[in-house]
């Protein structure tokens, strides 16, 4: 017993001291969102800006999906600046736009898009501000995320193109839908944001501001509110994005809001049956980019940049953002579809089509609506 | 060196390793949870109570549910390890009961998701045993999932404790009661578990108070509302950034946690001292 | 008050004579034994089989029971050069068996003096020991994490077996305690009767005799270690990589496959540990933990 103990003292010693000193640089991604992010980089990203970059590693840490991860890379770097640390641990982050007007207005960020050569290659206004918050400069799209309805078409034969005919068949076929609720993860939020677009007042200005305290005391706020507390009694609530789609695979379910991203890695890695198909219904359903940023005091500013310029490339986000991922493009979809044939190109709008995109795909609510649509939610005891 | 000094420096490192490296940086979180941009204030306080009142009492009840069925069960399995008479019986229940142990709870929540789902193992074993039509499942991916959960990782933790306090006890009692014709249910609930309860009690404390911090098995597993004080807290970080209710729902957390634990050591010292008199 | 047997008082079935309640009853309580360990096992091992199953499944999709399609495929992405998972592997063992060893480090004067000495505020000082456990980490990581930064530990592996110390103590110092105070007293006595000194008496009788419980603080502290994500994020990401990093973002994400990957290889120390201390896991020891 006595050698066990010294053996593992010995061990746990040598743990410590070969915290050793890399003779190479160490470029530092965190990224949020699922596991395929960090896949990502490292089967993908990684290894392309090695072999350009000798004597670079790139080495990727994934924080956790939604806006859990995103907030767990703003308290690192918050900790960093208030502890005073003159260069931080975190070359590159990858977060969600919710965090990214945070981290802006503390001064976290470094202004960095002007000097990238690929940052022309961006017009979207998602690119100037992030739920309301001004971010131009300091941001550069990763790719463009989307949400829709998945459903089984084996149950449903004519699914519902906007949310009153959604209301119809829920009413119909009841606990046949399912979403996550505001607690769950980022679809079942954006379920909920496109009801308050489609009845709540001014959806407008629920998307683009300003915010008036007055709006939400409305009658119309309140009216939306309490249809979508009468709609959850016939609603099956699922544990998670995950969950979501898991009660749609097994047949719990048969309509359910998702990524469509998500949707289609799961088709491609057999967790999902291939004949789900998807819906966008109307007047619209939100989506949002993740941000490639860069720290104000990363350590590796310039190598960070580099980094970035790669990514947004128009041949990394034909070949790795659309291809092999399903993601949109950050950038502006044509210079991207240029370097794709069109089948593939094509794959990508199988269930939305690009006009459908187009007039249905929105932004989330600016943030102080954002934060004013939940809390009514959990007042209202919605059920969720 | 008087024995009061010995004894504290001796404590010293454990306590002072425990107060720089969490009690510190708690100590912050309090300071969060008492103030707010314009001061000292028990708005959050306020606010956690008047948002989350329901769920407060949510955690309580299935965390305090769960407790009760660990201890039902580990007195079960401790019992039957102890009074059972078949040897080989004896020797699988052996094997078997201590498997959950090694799971951690974020890979119980994983397997339970599936496990537990309307068309998961479970419902889809008992369609095949005939036991239960497609039509009559049921899934059980709420409170009753965590409840299940819990039971089922914490459960070894406890019966250990019990089954080695039951296996070291004075046998001759047992034999005698045994003699005189009680049946073995009753050996154990008149008998055994009396002279166990310390031990029992010291593990459903640890395991109320750990449950009680769990994050990820209510969040993989709870789809309804209400949901648990920890699954609050990290929305309320998450999707607002507001660390003032965070953290008060944590002090209301350990306040209930505390006083659990405080009512134990003061019934174990008491214990002790009627031991003495 | 009865002391009949609840057997002999069952109603006996017209038509069935005595003996043939005799062989119903010794039939009957080995069914119900057997049945009663079949469902347990069915409880344990049922979610233990489904994790397996993801294990080799490619393709599993409703309404398939089983999956679709075998094979290894994520294996080989868990174990590519890029995967870490070797280094994470190596990483969370080394940090889980330099925690059990701070632990104990600490825990064996304080469990000696919460045991034997009389301390103020005994109760007190247990209690503190619960606070790790008792607070939901969450928000506390942050702060931590913070107070590392600004003393040069973030990224190190001591910080990480700091932080997971702290956690598992109530553990180890709550047995630790328990172990010492299930030595005899009169052993010691004789001991220092019989001319040695305090330090020798410790490290000759009291130790020995205390040494299962001390191990079987080390498996739960073990075992703690080795689930612990949220602190180890905080405080050893990017330079720290271990497992639990990886399952928690499978987990989170639905991805089951490489979730059930990873869990099934983090289970292999921790079986291995424990049957590496399974003999120290003795009854008497366990009898007086908490006390």
């Amino acid at each position: 017993m006595k050698s066990a103990f010294a053996l593992s003292g010995l061990l746990a010693a040598a743990l410590v001291a070969s915290t050793a000193v890399n003779a190479q640089t160490t470029l530092n991604v965190a990224t949020a969102g699922d596991q395929n992010m960090v896949d990502y980089i490292n089967e993908y990203l990684g290894p392309m800006f090695e072999k350009q970059n000798p004597g670079v590693k790139v080495r990727a840490v994934g924080t956790g999906a939604g806006d859990a991860g995103s907030q767990k890379v703003f308290e690192r770097l918050d900790a960093q600046a208030k502890a005073n640390a003159p260069q931080w641990d975190v070359d590159v982050a990858v977060v969600h736009q919710k965090i990214t007007g945070k981290l802006v207005t503390d001064k976290l960020l470094a202004n960095y898009r002007s000097t990238i050569e690929t940052a022309p290659l961006v017009t979207n206004a998602n690119a100037k501000a992030a739920l309301g918050t001004p971010v131009e400069g300091y941001v550069m799209p990763m790719f463009n995320s989307q949400t829709a309805i998945a459903y089984n078409p084996d149950i449903v034969k004519n699914p519902p193109a906007t949310y009153d005919e959604l209301v119809e068949w829920v009413k119909k076929n009841p606990k046949q839908f399912g979403y996550n609720g505001i607690k769950g993860g980022m679809s079942g939020v954006s379920f909920v944001m496109g009801w308050m677009y489609a009845y709540g007042p001014d959806a407008k200005k629920l998307e683009n501001g300003p915010f008036e305290a007055d709006l939400v005391k409305s009658a119309g706020w309140t009216d939306a509110m309490g249809k979508l507390k009468e709609f959850n009694k016939n609603v099956t609530f699922t544990p998670g994005n995950a969950g979501t789609l898991d009660m749609l695979n097994r047949g719990e379910i048969a309509m359910g809001p998702v990524w469509v991203d998500m949707f289609y890695s799961w088709k491609t890695e057999g967790r999902l049956n291939p004949s789900m198909k998807l819906k966008l219904v109307g007047p619209g359903m939100p989506g949002q980019p993740m941000y490639y940023v860069v720290p104000a005091k990363a350590a590796n500013a310039d190598l960070a940049k580099k980094f970035v310029a790669l990514a947004t490339s128009p041949a990394v986000q034909a070949e790795g953002v659309v291809k092999r991922f399903n993601w949109y493009p950050g950038i502006d979809a044509k210079h991207v579809q240029a370097n794709l044939d069109a089948a593939t190109w094509q794959k990508l709008f199988t269930d939305v089509t690009p006009e459908e995109l187009a007039t249905k795909g929105r932004s989330f609510p600016v943030g102080p609506y954002f934060d004013a649509i939940l809390e009514s939610y959990e007042r209202q005891g919605a059920s969720n | 060196m008087p024995s009061r000094a010995l004894g504290l420096s001796l404590v010293a490192p454990a306590l002072l390793t425990v107060a720089i490296f969490f009690i510190y940086p708690l100590g912050y979180s309090f300071v969060s949870a008492f103030s707010t941009s314009s001061g000292w204030s028990l708005a959050n306080l306020q606010k956690a109570v008047e948002l989350y009142r329901d769920d407060i009492l949510f955690t309580v009840v299935i965390v305090g549910l769960s407790t009760a069925l660990i201890g039902l069960c580990s007195i079960a399995i401790g019992g039957y390890l102890t009074l059972g008479e078949n040897p080989r019986a004896v020797a699988v229940l052996k094997f078997l009961y201590r498997w959950p142990l090694f799971i951690p709870f974020i890979v119980a929540g994983q397997l339970m998701r599936t496990f537990l789902a309307k068309n998961g193992m479970l419902n889809n074993t008992l369609v095949s045993a005939g036991l239960l039509t497609p039509a009559e499942t049921i899934s059980l991916l709420d409170w009753r999932g965590i409840v299940i959960t819990f039971v089922w990782k914490q459960t070894p933790f406890v019966a250990l404790l019990v089954a080695g306090a039951m296996a070291s006890l004075d046998r001759s009692t047992i034999e005698s009661a045994r003699n005189l014709g009680a049946s073995r249910l009753r050996i154990l609930w008149e008998i055994v578990v009396p002279q166990v309860r310390a031990s029992l009690t010291v593990g459903l404390t640890l395991s109320f108070v750990t449950m009680m911090s769990v994050l990820s098995v209510p969040l993989m597993i709870n789809a309804q509302s209400p949901t648990t004080i920890t699954a609050n807290m990290a929305f309320r970080i998450n999707a607002y950034g507001d660390y003032g209710v965070a953290n008060a729902l944590g002090v209301i957390s350990i306040l209930l946690t505390g006083g659990v634990a405080w009512l134990y050591l003061r019934q174990a010292s008491r214990d002790k001292g009627r031991a003495f008199s | 008050m009865s002391t009949v047997p609840l057997s002999a008082r069952l109603p006996v079935p017209e038509g069935l004579s005595r003996s043939g309640l005799d062989l119903l009853k010794r039939w009957m309580r080995p069914l119900l034994r057997g049945l009663a360990l079949g469902l347990l096992a069915f409880a344990i091992f049922g979610p233990i089989l489904n994790m397996l199953l993801w294990t080799v499944a490619e393709r599993w999709f409703f309404p398939n029971k089983l999956p679709s399609q075998w094979g290894f495929a994520f294996w080989g992405r868990v174990f590519s050069p890029r995967g870490n998972a070797l280094e994470s592997l190596t990483t969370s063992v080394g940090i889980a068996l330099g925690v059990v060893v701070l632990s104990l480090a600490l825990a064996i004067p304080a469990g000696y003096a919460l045991a034997r000495l009389k301390l103020p505020a005994r109760a007190f000082i247990l209690l503190m020991f619960l606070v790790p456990q008792a607070f939901p980490n969450l928000p506390v990581y942050m702060n931590i994490a913070r107070l590392f930064y600004e003393v040069g530990l973030n990224g190190t592996i001591t910080g990480v077996i700091l932080v997971h110390t702290v956690h598992g103590l109530v553990y180890a110092v709550w047995i630790a305690t328990a172990a010492f105070a299930a030595v005899d007293p009169s052993l010691e006595e004789a001991a220092r009767i019989s001319g040695a000194g305090p330090t020798r008496t410790f490290r000759d009788v009291t130790l020995p005799l205390a040494l299962p419980g001390l191990m079987a603080s080390a498996v739960f502290v073990f075992l703690e270690s080795l689930d612990e994500f949220t602190a180890t994020f905080f405080v050893g990401a990017p330079e720290v990589n271990t497992l639990p990093l990886l399952l928690y973002t499978a987990s989170a994400g639905g991805n089951y496959q490489i979730a059930s990957i990873t869990a099934l290889i983090l289970l292999v120390p921790s079986i291995g540990f424990m049957l590496l201390v399974e003999r120290f896991l003795r009854a008497d020891v366990l009898a007086k933990v908490g006390q």
